[in-house]
């Protein structure tokens, strides 16, 4: 055998678990999954279990769900809001981490640390602040009593338990995304700085024409992680609201803050639907995929090289 | 080239020895997967000790959780092909899900010893793991300073006057509302679950499903409804508005255990809570009011059953082990003294130690209960439908007379 095939064969085995793996976790469930998504799979022991093949019934249904339009709208809400929250704090923090402030260590780890927390813990601890310490707070001081009644509670309407997932998924996630931009930000050449300042740039100004445009790499990076990750939110969802308080949506009384990963796991688990779920997911990641290209490109132009 | 092939023969005698080793086992293994959590501990313990005696390997998967883990967790390993000798399902609904597996049981011993098997078509197919109930749990030490006599607790009337009296006694009485109800979306269990079966089975005949009949072919009964309607808003009325619109099980439980509430609408499965709070005073459950007409018992059943995969390689020894659960002294001071729960099974002397749990099984001995009929309702029409509309009931975004409205029109959009 010659050394070539040997290499060859040996670059092969190499690569072979991570291939097989790859195959096996990724590619075949997702190919199953777009197949499921056409029939009326429904994964248990049902007297009329036969697979059945019912073409687009699952999208079409889906489609005419008023719970899933309200669930696909609240959700592009939710990672809008989200992204501005997560990267404006982030890059806040980074600023303020990498200037010459005392401490800055510490404070980057701790501004790390919630991310170390799983989503569903994080959220049992953040209701219990909605629910019970910011109203006993409204008890204690006379000037936040307002805080305490009842009407008043962040988890107890739609559209503020929505800002409730904001502020949790803030507080998460901000601490992750803030150590990219440091990271960013250190990278900028000394000179660059030093040369502003000689000719007197102010500081707005130097972050303005010289950080900004330098960090930009990192955007690209920092808004398609926080992209996904707001589309994708699940389990602050889970723990935090469960999908509750209910609205009312097209005459349909619904659950309010069913974010689309919420949805697909209702659909599929709690009405028995797995297929018409299946179908949902592949939904999902169409909008996810063309969504984040767009950002991706849009991200990219504004991208610099030295 | 040598080096290499020596290699990969080593990998393949170290596979096969995995192998091998795997088939060498030689006693057999039952799987039993349930979806009470809190009794894993127990169970698993009895079924170490059951094991031995019969030389059995007993494994005890326990998968628990707010949006009923075990369905989806089942469902799971039905697609991988790895189903459980025995698991739990929770009534009819579920019972379709799994039907093409589920194994008859109707020639067991124990199905002449107990009255709440799961039955269908007139053949035994559960096992019922225990026997629970709920009613209006009652702080009696409470209601007795009140001066409210719990014997009027049998109608909307009663519990009318009762609320009010003690409402405006609240601050003389330490509490901070009268009934501890919650009605958020994680807790639509005990809206579009538990109240819900008022409106089905309170004051009919145990197994009547007259009402749920009805209901199923969209023909709502106007004035139960709205009867239903009144008890459901007095409940709203008089529950405390933080733990109604966003509570958790805790906080609601809670605020019955240590004392800032009369009433709590929870079953007898509250029994540790109120040992671990604490909780010293006497109790026990009442009626519900939702009919004008008085009725006189508590809502009582199996909460789930234990099914035999009919595809099993052990059927028999799975047989053996429920048989033994429900026969001998030791699977009784499991289920009653270990596990704190009710038998269903008669010639069991044995007492649960709760309060609550003896308030139960007094209403059971005296015959005085109605059945679990929200089981023949989906838990997506529960859930997604049903559950909202209380929630919006409960905020306050909606009237009664739009409460009635959305229930009419949910049973009609439910009609197949």
């Amino acid at each position: 055998m010659t050394s070539k095939s040997e290499r060859r064969l040996s670059f092969w085995l190499f690569l072979a678990p991570v291939l097989i793996a790859f195959a096996v976790v990724i590619v075949v469930p997702f190919v199953l999954g777009i197949f499921y998504s056409f029939t009326n799979w429904t994964s248990s022991a049902r007297a009329d279990n036969a697979l059945r093949f019912i073409g687009l019934e699952n999208y079409i249904a889906t489609f005419k769900d008023a719970a899933f339009a309200h669930s696909f709208g609240i959700t592009v809400g939710y990672t809008l809001l989200n992204m501005i929250a997560i990267n404006f704090m982030a890059f806040s923090l980074a600023l303020l981490v990498t200037s010459k402030i005392k401490l800055s260590k510490f404070y980057r780890v701790g501004f790390f640390l919630p991310n170390l927390i799983g989503g569903l813990i994080l959220g049992y601890i953040w209701q219990f602040i909605f629910n019970n310490a910011i109203p006993s707070l409204g008890k204690i001081l006379p000037i936040f009593s307002f805080l305490s009644s009842p009407e008043n509670l962040m988890l107890g309407n739609p559209a503020s338990a929505i800002m409730a997932l904001v502020i949790v998924g803030t507080w998460q996630y901000a601490g992750y995304i803030m150590m990219i931009y440091v990271a960013a930000i250190e990278n900028i050449p000394v000179e660059l700085m030093e040369a502003a300042m000689i000719d007197g740039a102010s500081p707005f100004q130097r972050l303005r024409a010289i950080t900004l445009p330098m960090v930009a790499q990192a955007f690209t990076v920092t808004m398609f992680l926080t992209l996904v990750q707001s589309f994708k939110q699940f389990d602050v969802n889970v723990s935090l609201t469960s999908g509750g308080p209910s609205t009312i949506f097209m005459d349909q009384p619904i659950l309010g803050t069913e974010l689309l990963a919420l949805n697909i796991y209702n659909t599929a688990f709690r009405s028995n639907l797995l297929a018409m779920g299946q179908a949902r997911a592949v939904l999902f990641f169409l909008v996810l995929t063309v969504i984040s290209l767009i950002q991706v490109g849009m991200n990219k132009k504004k991208e610099l090289e030295l | 080239m040598k080096k290499l092939l020596v290699l990969v023969l080593a990998m393949v005698m170290v596979l096969s020895l995995f192998v091998s080793c795997n088939k060498e086992a030689e006693t057999p293994t039952i799987t039993l997967m349930q979806g009470k959590p809190e009794i894993d501990a127990m169970l698993s313990a009895y079924a170490l000790a059951w094991g031995a005696a019969n030389n059995v390997n007993v494994v005890i998967k326990s998968i628990g959780g707010a949006s009923g883990g075990l369905g989806p967790q089942l469902k799971a390993d039905f697609a991988a092909g790895d189903m459980p000798d025995i698991f739990a399902f929770d009534g009819l609904q579920s019972y379709k899900d799994w039907e093409g597996l589920i194994l008859d049981l109707s020639g067991e011993p124990w199905v002449s010893k107990t009255a709440v098997a799961f039955t269908y078509n007139g053949k035994t197919y559960g096992f019922p793991v225990a026997v629970e109930g709920w009613g209006m749990a009652y702080n009696a030490d409470v209601l007795a300073q009140a001066g409210v006599d719990p014997r009027t607790l049998v109608n909307y009337a009663g519990y009318q006057a009762a609320f009010a009296k003690i409402d405006a006694m609240k601050a003389q009485l330490g509490l901070d509302s009268v009934v501890s109800m919650a009605a958020g979306i994680e807790m639509g269990w005990v809206t579009a679950h538990h109240n819900f079966n008022s409106l089905l089975s309170n004051g009919l005949r145990y197994g009547d499903l007259s009402v749920v009949n009805n209901l199923l072919a969209g023909n709502v009964d106007a004035r139960r409804l709205s009867e239903y309607a009144d008890w459901v808003e007095l409940l709203f009325k008089y529950a405390d508005k933080t733990i109604l619109t966003t509570g958790n099980y805790d906080s609601q439980v809670g605020a019955f255990a240590t004392g800032k509430a009369a009433f709590l609408h929870q079953g007898n499965w509250t029994d540790p809570n109120m040992k671990a709070a604490n909780a010293t005073f006497t109790m026990a459950f009442a009626p519900h009011g939702s009919t004008a007409a008085a009725t006189d018992g508590i809502f009582v059943a199996a909460p789930s059953f234990y099914a035999v995969n009919k595809d099993s390689d052990n059927v028999a020894l799975a047989k053996k082990f429920l048989t033994d659960l429900a026969t001998t002294a030791a699977g009784h001071t499991y289920m009653v003294t270990e596990a704190g729960m009710i038998p269903a099974f008669s010639g069991i002397s044995l007492q649960p130690s709760g309060q609550l749990s003896q308030s139960v099984q007094a209403y059971a001995a005296a015959g005085k209960v109605y059945s679990w009929n929200q089981y023949y309702f989906s838990e997506d029409f529960r859930d997604k439908t049903l559950s909202p509309i209380y929630n919006q009931f409960a905020g306050g975004q909606i009237n009664k007379a739009q409460f009635i409205d959305l229930m009419t029109q949910a049973f009609i959009d439910n009609k197949e």
